[in-house]
Protein backbone atom coordinates (compact mmCIF):
# COMPACT_ATOMS: atom_id res chain seq x y z
CA UNK A 1 0.00 0.00 0.00
CA UNK A 2 2.85 2.21 -0.72
CA UNK A 3 2.60 5.00 -3.18
CA UNK A 4 5.94 6.22 -4.60
CA UNK A 5 5.92 9.84 -4.83
CA UNK A 6 9.17 10.86 -6.85
CA UNK A 7 10.09 14.23 -5.75
CA UNK A 8 10.42 15.15 -9.16
CA UNK A 9 6.84 14.66 -9.11
CA UNK A 10 5.13 17.69 -9.43
CA UNK A 11 3.41 18.97 -11.70
CA UNK A 12 4.74 22.82 -12.58
CA UNK A 13 2.07 24.18 -15.08
CA UNK A 14 4.33 26.33 -17.39
CA UNK A 15 5.19 28.35 -13.96
CA UNK A 16 1.79 28.59 -12.66
CA UNK A 17 0.47 26.65 -10.04
CA UNK A 18 -3.28 25.85 -9.72
CA UNK A 19 -5.06 26.86 -7.00
CA UNK A 20 -7.13 23.84 -7.56
CA UNK A 21 -3.99 21.81 -6.66
CA UNK A 22 -3.88 23.10 -3.05
CA UNK A 23 -7.02 23.58 -2.12
CA UNK A 24 -10.27 20.72 -1.35
CA UNK A 25 -13.15 21.31 -3.48
CA UNK A 26 -15.28 23.98 -2.24
CA UNK A 27 -18.48 22.25 -2.49
CA UNK A 28 -17.13 19.49 -0.31
CA UNK A 29 -16.04 21.92 2.48
CA UNK A 30 -19.58 24.00 2.42
CA UNK A 31 -21.26 20.30 2.44
CA UNK A 32 -19.54 19.39 6.07
CA UNK A 33 -19.90 22.92 7.12
CA UNK A 34 -23.57 23.15 6.47
CA UNK A 35 -24.17 19.77 7.98
CA UNK A 36 -22.71 20.69 11.48
CA UNK A 37 -24.46 24.43 11.50
CA UNK A 38 -28.07 24.78 12.10
CA UNK A 39 -30.50 24.39 9.65
CA UNK A 40 -31.58 28.55 9.42
CA UNK A 41 -27.53 29.49 9.21
CA UNK A 42 -26.03 31.13 6.36
CA UNK A 43 -22.58 31.06 5.65
CA UNK A 44 -20.81 33.47 3.22
CA UNK A 45 -18.63 32.46 0.11
CA UNK A 46 -15.38 34.99 1.65
CA UNK A 47 -15.49 32.02 5.05
CA UNK A 48 -15.94 29.35 2.78
CA UNK A 49 -12.91 29.92 0.84
CA UNK A 50 -11.34 30.82 4.38
CA UNK A 51 -12.14 27.86 5.75
CA UNK A 52 -11.18 26.07 2.46
CA UNK A 53 -7.80 27.42 2.72
CA UNK A 54 -7.66 26.67 6.52
CA UNK A 55 -8.11 23.02 5.79
CA UNK A 56 -5.30 23.09 3.38
CA UNK A 57 -2.90 24.47 5.57
CA UNK A 58 -4.53 22.03 8.45
CA UNK A 59 -3.10 19.06 6.03
CA UNK A 60 0.33 20.90 5.51
CA UNK A 61 1.17 21.72 9.31
CA UNK A 62 0.31 17.87 10.19
CA UNK A 63 1.92 16.01 7.09
CA UNK A 64 5.09 18.55 7.93
CA UNK A 65 4.87 16.97 11.57
CA UNK A 66 4.45 13.29 10.71
CA UNK A 67 7.49 13.52 7.46
CA UNK A 68 9.76 15.11 10.19
CA UNK A 69 9.55 12.37 12.61
CA UNK A 70 10.20 9.82 9.89
CA UNK A 71 13.30 11.08 8.95
CA UNK A 72 14.38 11.53 12.56
CA UNK A 73 13.79 7.95 12.30
CA UNK A 74 15.05 7.57 9.19
CA UNK A 75 12.28 5.78 7.40
CA UNK A 76 11.16 6.68 3.95
CA UNK A 77 6.99 6.55 4.00
CA UNK A 78 4.60 8.50 6.04
CA UNK A 79 1.93 6.47 7.30
CA UNK A 80 -0.78 5.90 9.13
CA UNK A 81 0.28 5.91 12.58
CA UNK A 82 2.62 9.14 11.91
CA UNK A 83 -0.48 11.23 11.05
CA UNK A 84 -2.31 9.77 14.17
CA UNK A 85 0.77 10.87 16.11
CA UNK A 86 1.64 14.36 14.68
CA UNK A 87 -1.67 14.94 15.40
CA UNK A 88 -1.60 14.56 19.20
CA UNK A 89 1.57 15.95 18.63
CA UNK A 90 0.04 19.23 17.37
CA UNK A 91 -2.45 19.43 20.14
CA UNK A 92 -5.42 17.52 17.88
CA UNK A 93 -5.87 15.20 20.64
CA UNK A 94 -9.58 15.03 20.51
CA UNK A 95 -9.27 13.31 17.05
CA UNK A 96 -6.64 11.15 17.55
CA UNK A 97 -9.02 8.42 19.12
CA UNK A 98 -11.68 8.77 16.36
CA UNK A 99 -8.71 8.81 14.13
CA UNK A 100 -6.87 5.73 15.10
CA UNK A 101 -10.42 3.81 15.67
CA UNK A 102 -10.67 4.60 11.68
CA UNK A 103 -8.16 3.81 10.77
CA UNK A 104 -8.04 0.15 12.64
CA UNK A 105 -11.24 -0.30 11.02
CA UNK A 106 -9.96 0.32 7.77
CA UNK A 107 -7.31 -2.39 8.01
CA UNK A 108 -9.50 -4.91 8.89
CA UNK A 109 -11.78 -4.38 6.46
CA UNK A 110 -8.61 -4.00 3.78
CA UNK A 111 -7.83 -7.56 5.48
CA UNK A 112 -11.03 -8.82 4.92
CA UNK A 113 -11.30 -7.91 1.47
CA UNK A 114 -8.32 -9.00 0.55
CA UNK A 115 -9.64 -12.64 1.95
CA UNK A 116 -13.21 -12.36 -0.01
CA UNK A 117 -11.42 -11.82 -3.50
CA UNK A 118 -9.31 -14.96 -2.11
CA UNK A 119 -12.76 -17.03 -1.27
CA UNK A 120 -14.15 -14.97 -4.81
CA UNK A 121 -11.77 -16.88 -6.95
CA UNK A 122 -12.20 -20.83 -5.31
CA UNK A 123 -15.85 -20.17 -5.89
CA UNK A 124 -14.97 -19.66 -9.34
CA UNK A 125 -12.86 -22.32 -9.98
CA UNK A 126 -15.73 -24.85 -7.70
CA UNK A 127 -18.54 -23.53 -10.18
CA UNK A 128 -17.15 -25.16 -12.97
CA UNK A 129 -18.01 -28.39 -11.41
CA UNK A 130 -14.73 -29.40 -10.12
CA UNK A 131 -15.00 -29.56 -6.20
CA UNK A 132 -18.99 -30.37 -5.37
CA UNK A 133 -18.26 -30.95 -1.78
CA UNK A 134 -17.03 -26.87 -1.45
CA UNK A 135 -19.30 -24.20 0.24
CA UNK A 136 -20.62 -21.93 -2.62
CA UNK A 137 -21.82 -19.34 -1.51
CA UNK A 138 -25.29 -18.18 -3.22
CA UNK A 139 -24.21 -14.45 -3.89
CA UNK A 140 -20.87 -12.32 -2.80
CA UNK A 141 -23.50 -10.18 -0.64
CA UNK A 142 -24.84 -12.82 1.56
CA UNK A 143 -20.90 -14.23 2.34
CA UNK A 144 -20.08 -10.37 3.63
CA UNK A 145 -23.22 -10.65 5.67
CA UNK A 146 -22.38 -14.41 6.99
CA UNK A 147 -18.92 -12.86 7.76
CA UNK A 148 -21.12 -9.78 9.77
CA UNK A 149 -18.92 -7.29 8.00
CA UNK A 150 -20.21 -3.77 9.25
CA UNK A 151 -19.18 -0.73 10.56
CA UNK B 1 -16.53 10.09 -17.05
CA UNK B 2 -13.09 10.52 -15.01
CA UNK B 3 -10.34 7.82 -15.53
CA UNK B 4 -10.35 5.11 -12.16
CA UNK B 5 -7.52 6.72 -10.42
CA UNK B 6 -5.52 5.35 -7.70
CA UNK B 7 -7.96 4.99 -4.87
CA UNK B 8 -11.18 4.15 -6.77
CA UNK B 9 -11.08 0.52 -6.10
CA UNK B 10 -10.99 1.57 -2.62
CA UNK B 11 -14.30 4.56 -3.00
CA UNK B 12 -16.01 1.57 -5.14
CA UNK B 13 -15.47 -1.81 -3.52
CA UNK B 14 -13.84 -0.69 -0.29
CA UNK B 15 -14.99 1.79 2.61
CA UNK B 16 -17.46 3.63 0.78
CA UNK B 17 -19.87 1.08 1.56
CA UNK B 18 -18.99 0.52 5.46
CA UNK B 19 -17.63 3.72 6.44
CA UNK B 20 -19.63 6.14 3.88
CA UNK B 21 -18.29 7.52 0.62
CA UNK B 22 -15.30 9.57 1.82
CA UNK B 23 -16.50 13.65 2.14
CA UNK B 24 -12.84 14.49 0.42
CA UNK B 25 -11.38 13.58 -2.76
CA UNK B 26 -8.05 11.19 -1.57
CA UNK B 27 -5.99 12.40 -4.81
CA UNK B 28 -6.34 15.75 -4.41
CA UNK B 29 -5.49 15.60 -0.11
CA UNK B 30 -2.19 13.62 -1.76
CA UNK B 31 -1.50 16.57 -3.89
CA UNK B 32 -1.55 19.05 -1.12
CA UNK B 33 0.53 16.45 1.16
CA UNK B 34 2.99 16.39 -1.06
CA UNK B 35 3.31 20.07 -1.61
CA UNK B 36 3.81 20.37 2.21
CA UNK B 37 7.98 20.17 2.12
CA UNK B 38 10.53 18.33 -0.40
CA UNK B 39 10.85 15.72 2.32
CA UNK B 40 7.60 14.73 1.92
CA UNK B 41 8.51 11.73 -0.53
CA UNK B 42 6.31 8.78 -0.05
CA UNK B 43 3.26 8.31 1.55
CA UNK B 44 1.26 4.96 2.42
CA UNK B 45 -2.42 4.51 0.99
CA UNK B 46 -3.93 4.46 4.38
CA UNK B 47 -2.38 8.18 5.38
CA UNK B 48 -4.85 10.39 2.58
CA UNK B 49 -7.70 8.21 4.36
CA UNK B 50 -6.89 9.24 7.58
CA UNK B 51 -6.94 13.09 6.37
CA UNK B 52 -10.03 12.72 4.43
CA UNK B 53 -11.87 12.03 8.02
CA UNK B 54 -9.51 14.67 10.20
CA UNK B 55 -9.90 17.23 7.70
CA UNK B 56 -13.72 17.00 8.05
CA UNK B 57 -13.24 16.74 11.87
CA UNK B 58 -11.36 19.79 11.64
CA UNK B 59 -13.50 21.95 9.13
CA UNK B 60 -16.74 20.94 11.57
CA UNK B 61 -14.80 22.41 14.84
CA UNK B 62 -13.56 25.51 13.33
CA UNK B 63 -16.69 25.81 11.73
CA UNK B 64 -18.75 25.49 15.12
CA UNK B 65 -15.98 27.84 16.82
CA UNK B 66 -16.86 30.78 14.17
CA UNK B 67 -20.68 29.90 14.04
CA UNK B 68 -20.12 30.71 18.23
CA UNK B 69 -18.36 34.02 17.08
CA UNK B 70 -21.25 34.85 14.58
CA UNK B 71 -24.05 34.54 17.79
CA UNK B 72 -21.83 36.58 19.97
CA UNK B 73 -21.93 39.50 17.20
CA UNK B 74 -26.26 38.30 17.09
CA UNK B 75 -25.56 37.24 13.01
CA UNK B 76 -27.19 34.60 11.33
CA UNK B 77 -24.74 34.42 8.50
CA UNK B 78 -21.00 33.33 9.67
CA UNK B 79 -18.45 35.62 8.08
CA UNK B 80 -14.79 35.06 7.77
CA UNK B 81 -13.76 37.80 10.71
CA UNK B 82 -15.72 35.12 12.76
CA UNK B 83 -13.25 32.82 11.36
CA UNK B 84 -10.62 35.11 12.12
CA UNK B 85 -12.06 35.50 15.71
CA UNK B 86 -12.39 31.96 15.99
CA UNK B 87 -8.35 31.22 14.93
CA UNK B 88 -7.04 34.21 17.46
CA UNK B 89 -9.45 32.40 20.36
CA UNK B 90 -8.26 29.09 20.00
CA UNK B 91 -4.72 28.07 20.86
CA UNK B 92 -4.18 25.17 18.44
CA UNK B 93 -5.10 27.33 15.65
CA UNK B 94 -2.13 29.20 16.02
CA UNK B 95 -0.67 27.63 13.24
CA UNK B 96 -3.87 29.52 11.14
CA UNK B 97 -3.28 33.25 12.25
CA UNK B 98 -1.14 34.30 9.44
CA UNK B 99 -3.78 32.52 7.03
CA UNK B 100 -6.38 34.96 8.71
CA UNK B 101 -5.07 37.94 9.01
CA UNK B 102 -3.61 37.98 5.79
CA UNK B 103 -7.02 37.30 4.12
CA UNK B 104 -9.13 39.42 6.52
CA UNK B 105 -6.79 42.69 6.88
CA UNK B 106 -5.65 44.00 3.39
CA UNK B 107 -3.58 46.88 3.14
CA UNK B 108 -4.04 47.92 6.64
CA UNK B 109 -0.56 47.43 7.56
CA UNK B 110 1.45 48.34 4.54
CA UNK B 111 4.88 45.88 3.86
CA UNK B 112 8.22 47.99 4.17
CA UNK B 113 9.68 46.63 1.36
CA UNK B 114 13.70 47.09 2.21
CA UNK B 115 15.90 48.87 -1.33
CA UNK B 116 18.99 47.42 -1.45
CA UNK B 117 21.21 49.71 -3.26
CA UNK B 118 23.26 47.82 -5.55
CA UNK B 119 26.09 50.06 -7.01
CA UNK B 120 28.09 48.52 -9.82
CA UNK B 121 30.73 50.77 -10.70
Amino acid sequence: MVDNVGAGASSDDGGVKLEQDRLLPIANVGRIMKQILPPNSKISKEAKETIQECASEFISFVTGEASEKCRAERRKTVNGDDVCWAMEALGFDDYAGPLRRYLQRFREMEGERANQEKHANIDNISIGGQEKDAPVPSSSSSYRKKQGIRM
Amino acid sequence: MRQAGTYSGLLSGGLSGRTGPHSLPLARIKKIMKKSGDDVKMISGEAPILFSKACELFIEELTQRSWMMTIQGKRRTLHKEDVASAVMATDILDFLVNLVSNSSHSMDNPVEVETIATSKS
